[in-house]
């Protein structure tokens, strides 16, 4: 039987004045036990007690005076006199749980609830009780635990880094009462402990979820997923923004995205695919939406008569997700809302297509002096976004047929206009989240448009090579699902919505 | 002496005041797509709007979308291909002079957006419906005819539509007797109060019951062939 002689459930002991060698055998004694109470603690899966843990979620008052066990982390203790009001937490629910003097629990042992330090991990035998007033303070509102056996399983450092109150404070409402928040960068230090917020909690549940319906979406499409190389011998997108690395005796670079295996791919019959792995860009930018390391979502697909067949597949994919996070992740959206207000995010079925020159005539007609051919500034882009909110009252939308000239050099031309190609944005709030086109795929045309971008030849010799087999006409895209996460939720820093950001700055934890 | 002087507020300001209430935009520079975005409850399909929309196709080159909105789940099929089957042409909005976009979004009333930065949404099916058919034909010039066509619009959306058993029966009659006196509603032409009228009594559900003029002009209105989308959604 676990026992652990840091829980006191004796009788109250009288102290007396003891002569000195009473004195010396009781403080040998204490330490004797300390200690092997220190083994025990650190022992476990020493026996496998037949006991059912109870989660904090599901106590109700269907549960009322049971006696249960449970785990859960000390998120506040008070001793009040002869009580101590603890407050239970696990992950985004918890509960109030009381010691107090009676015939179960002795004055030590409410001395020793009080004293347990926060955060740390306790394992509680208590009965469950109905209150008549309801606990608005917690989750569980209807009911609280009356504690009779108390044991640590992990005792926290007295001193926390920071507190979670503190980071779960909404800005404007810390400002004004003079409490604390916690900044970015204190956060992003102490993750471990950050995460544990029920915001925290919200945010990673919901980008899970977005991971997961991206998969499935895609895999009853008929794609199929594929893992691609990070570590390649030529930097795909262009050698500015690419981290190398030592390969033995050589250099090799992190990819900058799965681009060109994806292509690969459709050369090699795969049809359709998408691949869900890490994008390497050593891009020194220090803004809200870069990171020099994120999740990439991405999709490839060959297609009949019109690269359109594309656009509606990557469309309908991220429709299915939003529909998905609407319909089942309400929970986690309200709860990131409470600390971080903004509007719901609203879209389309079928998604909203709009054409690059109609964007243009948006934009000029609210003011903006531009070209036919230029690209859209991020300023522009983020007030094309509010054009097209303020008209259609969507959030996500396509903007197709850029101008040639300022996509990359393996954009398919519009075959009806020169000017023009067969590539398109997708914009979600205001802010680009997919840039995607149809690839050439044929490898002589592939040559000249190189050329005339003033690529090195050699450089992307093998991938013009993967084209000179037959290669099915295809087109395809990626998102970043942190940025995807942001904005969905309404975000402003991306760093929010990945676990251990990375940027120029930051690489730990 | 007066008692007292009122000393002029803004000087010699020159004031413009407006003279059209809006402007129509040119459909004829091929540019890029002006489109037309129409927010309706489908709760409350908004017939002569898809009466209109077959009639705009006759004369432009019209794009037509349906999308659903994200405040609304489970639009039944027939709302969503009301607009007819979609155009050969629709990879390439920029070859079509008009978009019509109709939304089918939780609102309260029909809604119309167009020129944004011009002009401020249109509420209302009787007021879209007066935007949408002065993009076909311009309101009768005389004022006395154009006040007629306004009026058997109110009467339609508010009595006919919305009214109690009496009110509709009242204007049943009332369409009667000005059947009995002409072809159409407002006269020798066919006008948009026709087109509304027409829709609110189908929608009332009791069109075989309705008085002898009535049941003739309905049959007139059949056969021009424009109502067939409103019926068809009746179904």
């Amino acid at each position: 039987m676990l026992c652990v002689s840091s829980c006191f459930r004796a009788t109250e002991e009288e102290q007396q004045a003891q002569s000195k060698k009473a004195l010396k055998k009781q403080q040998k004694e204490a330490e004797k036990a300390a200690k092997k109470a220190e083994k025990q603690a650190k022992l476990v899966s020493v026996s496998f007690p037949d006991r059912e843990l109870v989660r904090v979620q599901d106590l109700t008052p269907e549960k009322a005076d049971q006696l249960i066990w449970l785990r859960a982390r000390v998120h506040t203790s008070r001793a009040k006199g002869k009580q101590c009001f603890l407050v239970l937490r696990q992950q985004q629910f918890n509960v109030q749980a009381l010691v107090a003097v009676g015939d179960r629990a002795s004055k030590q042992m409410v001395k020793f609830a009080a004293n347990i330090t926060k955060e740390s991990i306790i394992d509680v035998e208590a009965s469950v009780r109905k209150v008549e007033q309801k606990i608005e303070s917690c989750s569980q509102q209807d009911v609280e635990l009356h504690v009779e056996r108390i044991f640590v399983i992990s005792q926290a450092e007295p001193r926390l880094p920071l507190q979670l109150e503190d980071a779960v404070r909404p800005d404007g409402e810390g400002e004004e009462e003079g409490r604390a928040t916690v900044n970015q960068d204190t956060k992003l230090d102490n993750r471990v402990i950050d995460l544990r917020t029920t915001t925290s909690q919200a945010i990673f549940r919901l980008q899970s979820g977005v991971c997961q319906l991206f998969r499935d979406t895609l895999t009853q499409k008929g794609f199929v997923e594929i893992q691609t190389p990070k570590i390649i011998s030529a930097a795909s997108e262009g050698g500015a923004n690419v981290f190398t690395v030592s390969y033995f005796k050589t250099s090799a670079y992190l990819a900058q995205s799965p681009q060109l295996y994806k292509q690969m791919c459709i050369c090699a019959d795969f049809d359709k695919v998408f691949c869900v792995g890490p994008v390497f860009r050593a891009e020194d930018s220090n803004t809200h939406r870069h990171l020099t390391e994120f999740v990439g979502l991405d999709i490839e697909m060959a297609f009949n008569y019109h690269y359109h067949e594309v656009i509606d597949s990557i469309t309908d994919t991220m429709v299915q997700i939003f529909k998905g996070l609407r319909d089942n992740f309400q929970t986690e959206i309200q709860t990131v809302n409470k600390q971080f207000p903004s509007e719901p995010f609203k879209f389309l079925e079928p998604t909203l297509r709009l054409e690059y020159t109609e964007g243009v005539a948006m934009l000029r007609e609210a003011g903006v002096e531009m070209g036919d051919e230029d690209d859209l500034s991020t300023p522009n882009e983020k007030l094309l976004g509010r054009l097209v909110k303020e008209k259609y009252d969507t959030d996500f939308y396509v903007l197709d047929k850029y101008p040639l000239a300022v996509r990359p050099f393996y954009t398919m031309p519009d075959p009806n206009n020169a000017k023009y190609s067969n590539s398109y944005d997708m914009f979600m709030r205001g802010e680009e989240i997919l840039s995607g086109a149809q690839r050439i795929h044929d490898a002589q045309l592939l040559t000249e448009r190189a050329t005339h971008h003033q690529i090195d030849l050699e450089k992307i010799k093998s991938y013009i090579d993967s084209f000179r087999f037959g290669a099915p006409p295809h087109g395809g895209g990626g998102i970043g699902l942190e940025r995807v996460c942001m904005l969905y939720l309404g975000l402003h820093n991306v760093r929010q919505t990945s676990m251990f950001p990375r940027d120029p700055k930051r690489l730990t934890p | 002496m007066p008692m007292y002087q009122v000393k002029p507020v803004s000087g010699d300001m020159e004031v413009d005041l407006p003279t059209c209430m809006y402007k129509l935009p040119s459909f004829h520079d091929l540019g890029a797509l002006r489109d037309i975005v129409i927010n309706a409850n489908p709760a409350q399909p908004p017939l002569t709007l898809l009466v209109l929309h077959s009639l705009l196709c006759q004369r432009y080159r019209v794009l037509s979308t349906v999308h659903v909105h994200s405040s609304v789940t489970d639009v039944p099929p027939q709302l969503l291909s009301c607009l007819g089957p979609r155009h050969a042409d629709s990879y390439a909005r920029h070859m079509f002079q008009l978009g019509f976009t109709l939304i089918w979004k939780d609102v309260p009333k029909v809604q119309m957006k167009f020129s944004v930065q011009n002009m401020c949404p249109i509420e209302g099916e009787a007021n879209v419906a007066r935007f949408l058919f002065k993009l076909l034909a311009p309101y009768p010039s005389d004022p006395a005819a154009a006040t007629l066509v306004d009026s058997w619009l109110d009467t339609a959306f508010f009595q006919l539509a919305e009214g109690s058993a009496k009110e509709r029966a009242a204007v049943l009659r009332a369409l009667n007797s000005a059947l009995g006196r002409n072809p159409w509603l407002s006269g020798p032409e066919f006008s948009l109060a026709d087109v509304a009228c027409y829709c609110c009594v189908l929608q009332t559900g009791s069109a075989a019951s309705t008085p002898a003029n009535v049941q003739r002009w309905i049959k007139s209105c059949d056969n021009l062939g424009h109502f067939g989308p409103a019926k068809r959604l009746l179904q």
